[in-house]
């Protein structure tokens, strides 16, 4: 509630005797208006400023000023900003000090690049950027922020990606001190925010991957549900929900497109590996994620891997799209039930929206061919009505009885409530 | 996991900070290292489009030796795209470098020679397309390039060190 509103609203609470004149003066008093706080900015925006004029002084005599000035300036403005991180760290200010100490190392990134252009000098291999990761590694085990634990990570995706278009190989170091150091440093200390960032790092590299080495799309689910599988491990159930998030989206995208164009052999027949390596590695990974619910107590998101099975081995045709439809109305069903189960709003909606989009697929790819155009429309807005009144019923109904049941029984289990499923 | 700042935190970022300080310097000590201690060849363009220098402070060199025959390829099993490859460039006194072969393997060159790192970019029916990861070009503020509007051919001077890493050095005009 801002001061504002108190003040503008208190008036009529007066008038209408909720609260006496005395006590209207009293809760004033209570939230002091926050002209302060805007007056405590005017400094940090006045650095800011003068910061820019500097920066933008340097840069534009970069190219006139003399190797070791310039050589002096990176590393003074590197050291400087770790210095005053912890400076600030030390008088209490943790925002201000992990920012600079963030900033510091990003300077370190900046001046290994700027270095390597002042002597032209050629990087054969990724070692030069690779100390960037590791260092953000390491600094992000010696403070607890979450933006220097989100820094490695982002920098571990850039340096992947620099690695892969300008070098043309996939570094493995830097896949593994994400994975490892990142990870590690998260399964910790989970955070919600962290694990999304993470997990989408981890599928950006593993996407470089396969677009480097001209592998089939479909081995990028082999490491997106190992990371899947990671979060089933996991004790915090949130943090794990949000690592689960993306590789969720990207196997529910696959499936999609799946049913969209797996009607077209050409588009199957470049979605099949090996059957027996593709198979085997898909296995060892459900058997981990299953291990992991098992251990957790979490089996009720089992039917997550109903949209990793391997349809595309189906021939191509009718058959695989019709195989594909029936795997996503499993999965709306199967998320629909545990929200029903649970009781909870959010993933009701979640699955009410899965189950019209997978309505919505199925009907514009069985029947197109076959309807009139006006019939064809007509029959999909009455479908979509009726099952949007259908299932709002249902919902209704359900929320209706499980307050009730919440009201009159105990607190309901939170543990029986999985937080999510791909649509976050 | 250490959180407040206490003495062995310090130094242990102390430590941090000056091994990046190291790293940079190391960094910088390579590219003149390569230099001092590199060998020097000479590798000529072609005529470089300077449009570009009006939005970016580099320019694009295409050499010559960014394309070779295939009959020129050394190795076991047929170039591959993204291949690393080593050059054998045949330097004589002063005068351009010329493709003398292009290997899957390190090799020791001898005089008269030189190797250069690179990677095959495209395989074609009778050449092969190379980068050198020296393509972009820098140009300091100073350079004639930075006042010329035609694009010319370039003479560019390279040193390459014992460890195999190279950098531009210079570039001029080629007059022919």
């Amino acid at each position: 509630m801002s001061y504002k509103f108190l003040e503008t609203e208190s008036p009529a609470w007066v008038a209408e005797g909720l609260i006496t004149e005395a006590q209207r003066a009293r809760l004033l008093a209570r939230y002091p208006p926050e002209a302060v706080q805007a007056v405590g900015l005017l400094p940090l925006l006045g650095s800011i400023l003068v910061g820019l004029s500097a920066l933008s002084v340097v840069a534009a005599n970069w190219e006139r000023l003399p190797t070791p000035l310039r050589l002096g300036l990176l590393l003074g403005s590197l050291v400087a900003a770790y210095a005053g991180g912890e400076y600030f760290l030390r008088r209490g200010n943790r925002r201000v000090g992990h920012g600079l100490i963030g900033l510091g190392l990003v300077q370190f990134g900046v001046g290994i690049i700027l270095t390597s252009r002042l002597y032209q000098l050629v990087g054969y291999d990724v070692s030069g950027l690779l100390a960037w990761v590791v260092v953000g590694v390491l600094l992000s085990y010696l403070y607890t922020s979450q933006t220097l634990v989100l820094l490695p990570i982002i920098i571990g995706a850039a340096v992947q990606t620099y690695c892969t278009q300008a070098l043309g190989l996939f570094s493995y170091a830097t896949l593994g001190l994400v994975a490892l150091g990142s990870g590690y440093r998260w399964w910790r200390r989970p955070d919600t925010l962290v694990a999304s960032v993470l997990a989408v790092g981890l599928l950006w590299q593993a996407a470089l991957w396969v677009v480097l080495s001209h592998s089939k799309i479909t081995w990028f689910f082999i490491p997106a549900m190992l990371v899947y599988a990671a979060g089933d491990w996991h004790r915090d159930r949130p943090a794990a929900r949000a690592l689960q998030g993306p590789p969720l989206v990207a196997a529910y995208l696959f499936a999609l497109g799946l049913a969209l164009f797996g009607e077209t052999d050409q588009y199957a027949g470049l979605l099949r590996p090996p059957v027996l390596a593709y198979l085997g590695a898909l296995a060892a990974a459900f058997g981990l994620s299953v291990a992991g619910k098992r251990q957790r107590g979490r089996l009720a998101s089992l039917p997550d891997w109903l949209l990793l099975l391997p349809g595309f081995y189906l021939p191509g045709g009718l058959p695989l799209a019709v195989a594909t439809l029936v795997v996503l109305y499993a999965h709306a069903g199967s998320v629909l039930a545990r929200a029903h189960r649970s009781g909870e709003a959010e993933q009701l909606t979640l699955g009410t929206v899965l189950f019209v989009i997978a309505t919505m697929v199925a009907y514009f790819k069985l029947t197109w061919a076959f309807l009139d155009k006006s019939l064809f429309f007509l029959i999909g807005g009455v479908l979509l009505l009726s099952l949007s009144w259908y299932l709002r019923r249902r919902n209704a109904q359900r929320l209706a009885a499980g307050v009730a049941t919440t009201v009159g029984a105990a607190p309901a289990t939170p543990s029986a409530s999985p937080e999510n499923g791909p649509a976050r | 996991m250490l959180t407040r700042s206490t003495p062995s935190h310090r130094l242990l970022l102390r430590l941090l900070v000056a091994a990046q300080v190291l790293y940079v310097l190391g960094v910088a000590g390579a590219g003149y290292a390569t230099t001092a201690y590199g060998q020097h060849i000479a590798l000529a363009t072609e005529p470089v489009d300077l449009h570009g220098l009006q939005y970016e402070s580099f320019v694009r060199l295409r050499y010559a030796a960014a394309k070779a025959p295939l009959a020129a390829w050394r190795g076991a099993s047929p170039p591959q795209p993204h291949q690393a490859v080593y050059v054998l460039l045949a330097t004589g006194p002063d005068s351009l470098a010329t493709v003398a072969g292009v290997y899957a393997q390190e090799l020791k060159p001898a005089a008269g020679q030189a190797v250069l790192r690179g990677w095959v970019d495209d395989v074609f029916p009778r050449t092969l397309s190379l980068r050198y990861n020296l393509e972009r070009y820098y140009v300091p503020g100073d350079s004639p390039l930075r006042l010329g509007k035609t694009g010319p051919p370039l003479r560019v001077q390279v040193s390459i060190a014992p460890w195999g890493q190279a950098r531009i050095e210079g570039v001029r005009l080629l007059k022919r």
